[in-house]
């Protein structure tokens, strides 16, 4: 009895601690599928990369599962969005996944937010002012002038990993940039025209995008960061409504729309509901379709 | 000179007012002549765009992998307002600067949060009742024993109660370590729920703890009981360990590379627990018996878990064991009062399962079962009043099971219902079965209201029927109807909980 179970142990742990020498593709995890998206684009199918997260949940609370540890297990590169937009559901599963090589501070961790520069970092940091990001708002990726950014640290990443595909990832992060340039011409194009444009979001999480293109924010249909909308601020941003010509109510997919359906129904403003994600709707399918996506229901 | 006057303060206002507003917003944004609500963030971001040109080689080498950009900061900007394109470490470490000494170390205070539980708790039976109940050959007093660590949070009497306020602290050692502690605060006495330090870099999918932990046998008693979804631990958990497997040693997972989840770890313990296990010899006041210390460490702990994802339906399922040496004594060393006491063997074996379908990004629905089985075999030695111990040879198979379906079904709500039951309760002195009753059953309903994750307020209903009175030699059912009004809230910076 013992020794059944025994042996093939013995071999499960013989095989794992032999698992390196054999060459294999590099494994690498994302929490967010934009960033295995991006990933995608800069090693093509010479890596393996898993998103964690769904892109149709919100981000600041994706329940951990033990499936997340089986990929972090395995992980040669754990690649974050950072400015602690993780901390709520990542820290435990790193710890319990026992891989040393993708701890923060190591070769195989990259925080994707040290590479921009974040706004809204609070002078003063209180819970009472509901889900606040010490670091600053975290959504900084909406910004499609950021995502060549981001491409290029992650080249820079796996040229430091995977130091023998590091002509290849140039290679096809030149490619990226390239079309990424062209992408976001056509994008720019479409989005400065609203400029001047009001807009009132459910959460702050298009900022990035809103102040790229002179957008007005006047507002968020959440009275703080995380707390539910109540009908004292409701009545609050009626106001508001009454006294200006609001744009659009942007709405995440994940959040009760009740409140901005509301709005949206009593002063006969648009509700768009934005992907913040890859896969947050169905036509965001990678890193472009998610920008496209999100212009067309700005823009149409 | 009304006039003047006047003309001074539109003056003082027209100059102190928008130098007050730039030293709220430095960076305000010039063009929105309306007051945005809240929003008093900088209207620039910084230009990417001279990220379009390609990669120079030269860059490849730069990134410190520390989070900085990997280029160095064009200090060009400086004159023209360059605060805004400043990393924000740089301008953090600028502040700390003029506040603190060159040698501060407070950037490496560790994580710090404080958790407080209290509640109002109703019963109709009166706490003197409710002191001489128990659940036969499980838990033969809810008085609350002295020499036990932890109350049972169910043993606690009628009214307002503070439960416990517990201190947490965590944070990276070294390189290669880091160190949680969680100290638990009564209003009589502080305790050490766990104090450990892990290793971070051990290679092949090892981990190393060591300490005073809870253990990770099964699924609930490694979690704090600020993260239960009842008020109360399982009746099984209570019957067996008194609450929680919490002991001082050494643990070992190790975590496969496999495409599902696999984790098999080993404890090595002290084996101080209260209810099945015990390191601490005994005698009798006249020393006519006495049984030795056990070798320590005297409890060793094994489990296997293993988790897969069937599209949203998670499925977490685990087999543990524990095997220890017991010592238990129950006053079989005080003179003149009557005593008992178990030297023997105990086996305690656990299996569990976890089902939890996510529904959307905020609603769940979950359902929890163990069952736990008991083996001890041993002596058992009961004294009386005239200091005569008698000797009997003891024979316990015992088991209880939980299940609990909890589910979120709002973003700040939850509800859940659970069955306990203590199964089988079979106690053989010298071979001759005692009469104990057979089914021990208690049923629990919860809602809680979440205002954040950090404020909880849960009301709980208990109907347990677990409880009996000694009566005539015999035991006679007293079921108890029990409410729970629950507080509990978190400040600080504690950590995620695990799945």
């Amino acid at each position: 009895m013992k020794r059944t179970v025994l042996i093939p142990l013995a071999v499960a742990m013989i095989a794992s601690v032999a698992a390196p020498l054999r060459a294999e593709r590099l494994k690498v995890v994302t929490t967010y599928p934009y960033i295995a998206s991006i990933v995608e684009q800069i090693a093509k199918d010479t890596v393996r990369v898993d998103a964690l997260a769904r892109g149709d949940y919100d981000p600041h609370t994706i329940v951990p599962k033990p499936s997340f540890i089986a990929k972090l297990r395995k992980a040669h590169l754990l690649i974050i969005n950072g400015a602690q937009l993780e901390i709520g559901w990542l820290p435990p599963l790193l710890k319990q996944a026992n891989n040393a090589s993708v701890n923060p501070g190591t070769r195989g961790f990259l925080d994707l937010s040290g590479h921009v520069t974040l706004i809204d970092v609070p002078k003063s940091v209180s819970r009472a002012q509901g889900d606040v990001h010490p670091d600053g708002n975290p959504h900084y990726y909406i910004d499609p002038h950021v995502i060549p950014r981001l491409a290029r640290a992650i080249c820079t990443k796996l040229s430091e990993v995977d130091s023998r595909n590091a002509a290849m990832y140039k290679k096809n992060y030149d490619e990226f940039a390239a079309r990424w340039k062209a992408k976001r011409a056509s994008w720019d194009a479409k989005l400065r025209r609203l400029k001047g444009a009001k807009v009132i979001q459910y959460h702050k999480n298009m900022d990035y995008l809103l102040i790229r293109y002179g957008l007005v924010r006047m507002g968020t249909v959440e009275p703080l960061p995380g707390i539910p909308p109540t009908s004292k601020h409701i009545a609050e941003l009626e106001k508001i409504f009454e006294s200006n010509t609001i744009r659009f109510i942007l709405q995440d997919v994940y959040n009760a729309d009740d409140s901005s359906r509301h709005l949206s129904k009593k002063f006969g403003v648009k509700m768009v509901k934005v992907p913040h994600d890859v896969g947050a709707v169905r036509e965001a399918e990678g890193i472009f379709s998610l920008f496209d996506e999100m212009v067309r229901r700005l823009t149409q | 000179m009304k006039r003047f006057t006047v003309i001074l303060l539109v003056f003082i206002f027209s100059v102190a007012i928008p130098s007050l507003r730039s030293q709220d917003r430095p960076d305000a944004p010039k063009e929105p002549a309306q007051k945005e609500l809240r929003d008093d963030s900088p209207a620039d971001l910084p230009n990417y765009d001279d990220d379009d040109a390609t990669l120079e080689p030269r860059n490849e080498s730069k990134d410190p992998g520390n989070g900085s950009p990997d280029e160095p900061e064009n200090y060009d900007d400086e004159e023209r307002g360059a605060a805004r394109t400043a990393p924000k470490r740089d301008a953090q470490s600028m502040k700390e600067g003029t506040t603190s000494s060159p040698f501060s170390q407070s950037q490496f205070v560790p994580d710090i949060s404080f958790v407080l539980d209290a509640s109002y708790n109703h019963r109709d039976r009166d706490n003197e009742i409710y002191k001489t109940q128990l659940r036969p050959g499980f838990i033969q007093s809810m008085s609350g024993e002295a020499e036990h660590e932890h109350v049972a949070p169910n043993a606690v009497m009628r009214g307002f109660n503070f439960n416990y306020a517990e201190l947490t602290l965590y944070s990276v050692v070294d390189p290669y370590f880091d160190l949680f502690a969680a100290i638990e605060l009564t209003t009589a006495k502080v305790l050490i729920e766990e104090a450990y330090f892990c290793t971070t870099s051990l290679p092949f999918g090892f981990q190393l703890k060591t300490g005073k932990f809870l253990s990770s046998f099964g699924r609930i008693n490694e979690q704090h009981a600020h993260n239960w979804d009842f008020y109360d631990a399982p009746l099984v958990y209570e019957a067996f360990f008194g609450g929680d497997l919490n002991e001082v040693g050494v643990r070992a997972t190790w975590v496969a590379p496999l495409d599902f989840y696999l984790m098999i770890g080993a404890e090595a313990l002290q084996g101080a627990n209260a209810a099945s296990f015990g390191a601490t010899g005994f005698a009798d006041p006249n020393e006519i018996m006495r049984v030795r210390d056990s070798d320590d460490p005297n409890l060793g702990v094994g489990y296997i878990k293993t988790s897969f994802d069937i599209g949203d339906l998670t499925v977490y399922m685990g087999a543990s064991g524990a095997y220890g040496r017991s010592r238990i004594n129950h006053g079989v060393d005080q003179a003149g009062v009557a005593g008992t006491a178990i030297a023997a063997h105990s086996h305690v074996l656990g299996a569990d399962l976890t089902l939890k379908y996510q529904f959307d990004s905020k609603r769940y629905c979950a359902l929890q079962t163990e069952y736990l089985y008991r083996f001890m075999d041993g002596a058992y030695y009961a004294k009386n009043e005239t200091d005569i111990v008698e000797e009997y040879a003891l024979v316990k198979r015992q088991s209880g099971l939980y299940a609990q379906l909890v589910g979120k079904f709002a973003m700040r709500w939850r509800a859940g219902i659970r069955y306990d039951l203590l199964a089988v309760n079979d106690i053989k002195l010298d071979g001759i079965k005692e009469s104990l009753p057979e089914s021990l059953p208690r049923y629990s309903a919860m809602v809680d209201f979440n205002a954040t994750e950090f404020s909880r307020f849960r009301l709980q209903y208990n109907y347990d029927h677990s409880m009996y009175v000694p009566r005539d030699g015999s035991f006679a059912s007293r079921p108890n109807h029990e409410v729970v009004l629950q507080v509990n809230i978190t400040i600080g910076a504690h950590g995620a909980h695990a799945f």
